[in-house]
């Protein structure tokens, strides 16, 4: 039971949460009010990634953050050591990787929040970002927590793309995904198995969690 | 912003930049070793022995010696690099990512690996190998990749050298590195494998079923070379020492490496 | 509440399209302008584009000396910063808030302190006192548009918007909100539009009126005058025609039930009113429920006989024909078959009489001095 690769993981899954949430709860905001024809290609940005191979997505995030590439070099400049292969650089990663998870279901429920509403609050006075935090925020709070709650349960598991970015190094970027394969290749079935019964255990309460706040959303609107 | 959401604010802030600078200052000091996959699990008893006489601690990571040439390449931040194949590290001395060409610590042998109830013979001759093939009992054989694993390049090499490739290709599969190879084998789907003997001599896998060593005349030498990487520690270096020693060299000795220097 | 500077509006709007629209009108401080039209005429259009919600091709809108939008110096004041009221057709209401948290939404500029008091003060003028603490989900459709209506004073603007705010509700309900509307209206002194489809609201509630039909404005003025207008075709819905009669009332009879109500020409007998004696009574008179006597009409039930001259009869649709009669000066409108007309021999300059049953008075309004009629107050 590797207890340093489960602390890891539950350390990136919250890091990205926290620096994601904020800028799902933008960008899907925009997407929602933005009429079908200005917001396609970014939809499509969002979507890609859900969509990608995540050893595509791995390739192409080596090549922009590893040695040698301008970001690499500058992260290197700045902190001394490289982006790829450090917990920095799957915190990128992930955070790029969790978009769609982040995004969709938080667009799902502003969606669902009528245009008259937001023309109400204009209506009572209320400048943008009033009429955001005590009418809109109130609203669509269960999507976008859904989707705080599948970020962080899709990084826990998220292997490809982790493998390819940051390795396998203890301590820095074994997450717990990592380390049961790693087990599992040193033959050493019993620690496989007791860290994939973890992992199995917070699926489940992820599923009965975002199931229970689609129910909210479904009353809401 | 109302009070309650700018002190939210500024718990976040400071947890996220606490988070972060936190895990650097945990993982500063223990260096991280790259070591070559058949050397599972020789060298985690190597690193047992270090920790017991230096009381230092290393982390230990394994792969495919290709794999692990391409992420020191890339910037990962290991500190010592022990490789299956000398050519990396010769490669790694000459671009100035080793600090300089090491030291040959082993030289590796190939064994051909049978699981139990399989219809193959650990014979090391691949004779069985060649008649169980014709008679169409092979339906997947595993050994690690070529492209970039060491053991599997040679793995090639000796099946070539027998006339054996042409046919067991399309029933070969592929471990990422040799320990993965070793996991097919003896997994009992594949019938059998060619993988390190210092993993067939692991109890773990040699519980599983039967190995024989296969002729090193017929493949190059798997000549094993390690350095110290640009950047390292002092405790990688003297892990790199330790490796050396008698202690180490005994533990290598029993996985079935042949010591630089001395003979079979 | 106190309005400093009581401020009237202006709008001239004009697009070829998506909506075709070419309307000017304006609206004086404390008047209520009924915009009348079926769907598609463009008055929803007219109103959002008051609020800010719509941005027309051209045109002008301002409030006083304060210019909400000039497409020609490209002036456009977002509609949260235009000083208006709205209340939505469907409401709107923001279902996570409370009745209370709903008005006090709209209270920006009012003092934190100070929002729950005003908040519950408006709650009570709209006869919704101790519901401050109900979510939206839970009140009924006649309550929610009252918190709708609340909520638009709270932001005590300077004109009041009003879209269509009964189609939602039951009759039953709409005939009680007429009522508050039109008893709230009079404490309030900006100027108000209603957006409606229906004549009777227009005729209960508005001091003028503009009748659109496909982004133009084909007539306006007093209601008095626009609602008996037989010039608009396919505007005005025909079964609704209808006039306004001005009546004093000249006694009370408890013991009967019966309030007289007199006129220049004749007698009015209605229900029971709460209202002073010698105060003005405005009635909603259809056509379809007068009818005409040639000589003494003899013994009928029909009470209300008023002394009257035709003035012309119109075609309407087949068999009915429109009489027009004038009533001591007043308009009067029968709606009676082509045969009745014929048979009575009706010309201009025929005196006659004309029958109206009593319950078929619309009781519009009551003038400045408050009355309120005594069943609508059991209720």
């Amino acid at each position: 039971m590797d207890w340093q690769a489960l602390w890891l993981s539950v350390r990136l899954g919250l890091f990205t949460v926290v620096i994601l949430v904020p800028i799902a709860v933008a960008l899907s905001r925009w997407i929602a009010i933005t009429p079908k024809r200005g917001r396609g290609l970014v939809e499509a940005a969002v979507t890609l990634p859900l969509v990608l191979p995540p050893t595509v997505v791995g390739f192409y995030l080596l090549v922009s953050l590893g040695a040698g590439s301008w970001i690499g070099e500058t992260w290197r400049a700045l902190f001394g050591g490289g982006l790829a292969f450090s917990f920095e650089g799957l915190l990128v990663a992930s955070v790029i990787v969790n978009l769609p998870f982040a995004v969709q279901p938080s667009q799902r429920a502003f969606e669902a929040i009528a245009p008259e509403l937001r023309e109400a609050a204009a209506s009572c006075g209320m400048s943008w970002w009033r009429a955001f935090a005590r009418i809109e925020l109130p609203l669509a709070w269960p999507g976008i927590l859904t989707g705080a709650v599948l970020t962080f349960a899709h990084t826990l598991g998220e292997f490809g793309v982790v493998l390819m970015v940051g390795g396998n190094i203890p301590g820095e970027t074994r997450t717990i995904a990592i380390a049961i394969y790693d087990r599992v290749q040193a033959f050493d079935d019993g620690a496989a198995a007791r860290m994939s019964a973890i992992l199995l255990t917070i699926s489940l309460l992820t599923i009965a969690v975002t199931f229970a706040l689609s129910r909210r959303i479904g009353r809401r609107s | 912003m109302r009070p309650l959401t700018r002190r939210i604010v500024l718990l976040a802030a400071a947890g996220l930049a606490l988070g972060l600078a936190g895990d650097d200052a945990g993982a500063d000091g223990t260096p991280v070793i790259a070591a070559a996959a058949d050397l599972q699990f020789a060298l985690a008893e190597v690193a047992a022995a270090f920790m017991a006489e230096t009381g230092q601690e290393v982390r230990l990571t394994f792969g495919s010696s290709g794999n692990l040439y391409r992420q020191i390449r890339e910037g990962a931040p290991f500190e010592l690099y022990l490789s299956a194949d000398e050519q990396f590290v010769l490669d790694l001395a000459k671009d100035g990512l080793a600090v300089d060409e090491g030291a040959l610590y082993a030289v590796g042998r190939l064994a051909l690996f049978v699981p139990h109830g399989s219809p193959l013979e650990a014979d090391g001759t691949l004779a069985g190998l060649k008649a169980a093939l014709a008679e169409g009992h092979i339906t997947r054989f595993a050994i690690a990749n070529p492209e970039h694993a060491p053991y599997g390049r040679r793995a090639e090499e000796v099946l070539r050298h027998q006339g054996l490739w042409e046919d067991l290709a399309p029933k070969l599969v592929l471990g990422e590195n040799v320990s993965q190879a070793a996991h097919f084998a003896a997994a009992g789907d594949a019938q059998g494998g060619i993988i390190a003997y210092s993993l067939a001599l692991a109890p773990d896998i040699a519980a599983l079923g039967e190995s024989a060593l296969i002729p090193e005349a017929w493949h190059a030498p798997l000549r094993q070379r390690m350095a110290l990487l640009r950047g390292h520690g002092r405790i990688a270096a003297m892990f790199f020492d330790f490796m050396q020693t008698k202690p180490a060299r005994t533990i290598m000795r029993r996985y079935g490496f042949v010591l630089p220097g001395e003979a079979m | 509440m106190t309005e400093d500077r009581v401020k009237g509006l202006s709008v001239a709007l004009r697009q070829p399209g998506p909506i075709p629209l070419d309307v000017a009108f304006a609206v004086a401080p404390g008047e209520l302008l009924a915009l009348i039209g079926p769907s598609g005429s463009g008055k929803t259009t007219t109103l959002r584009a008051i609020a800010g919600h719509y941005r027309p091709v051209e045109g002008r809108i301002s409030s006083g000396d304060t210019v909400w939008f000039d497409s020609m110096n490209h002036v456009n004041v977002p509609a949260r910063r235009r000083r208006i009221g709205m209340v939505f057709q469907s409401y709107v209401l923001f279902p996570h808030l409370t009745a209370a948290g709903n008005v006090m939404a709209a209270m920006e500029d009012v003092p934190a302190r100070q929002r729950r008091g005003e908040a519950s003060a408006l709650l009570a003028r709209v006869h919704l006192a101790g519901l401050d603490d109900v979510r939206p989900a839970q009140l009924s459709g006649g309550q929610q548009q009252r918190v709708a209506v609340a909520r638009a004073l709270a932001r005590r603007p300077d004109v009041l918007l009003l879209d269509e705010p009964f189609s939602a509700v039951d009759r039953p309900t709409r005939a009680r909100l007429y009522v508050e509307l039109a008893e709230l209206r009079q404490t309030l002194s900006m100027p108000i539009i209603l957006v409606t489809h229906d004549l009777d609201e227009a005729a209960r509630l508005a001091d003028t009126a503009a009748i659109l039909s496909r982004g133009r404005i084909v007539a306006s003025g007093p209601i008095e005058a626009v609602l008996p207008r037989t010039d608009l075709g396919d505007a005005l819905d025909r079964d609704a025609r209808s006039v306004l009669i001005h009546a004093r009332v000249a006694a009370h009879d408890p013991s009967s039930g019966i309030t007289t109500l007199a006129h220049p020409s004749g007698t009015f007998f209605h229900p029971l009113l709460d209202a002073a004696i010698g105060a003005d009574v405005r009635l909603r008179i259809r056509a379809r429920d007068v009818a005409i006597a040639v000589g003494d009409p003899g013994r009928l039930s029909i009470r209300n006989r008023l002394a009257a001259t035709v003035t012309g009869i119109v075609e309407a649709d087949p068999p009915m024909v429109e009489v027009h009669l004038d009533a001591a000066g007043d308009l009067l409108m029968a709606s009676i078959t082509t045969e009745a007309a014929r048979a009575l021999a009706l010309h201009p300059g025929l005196p006659v009489t004309a029958l109206i049953k009593s319950a078929a008075f619309d009781r519009v309004s009551l003038g400045p001095a408050e009355a309120t009629d005594v069943r609508s107050v059991q209720r």
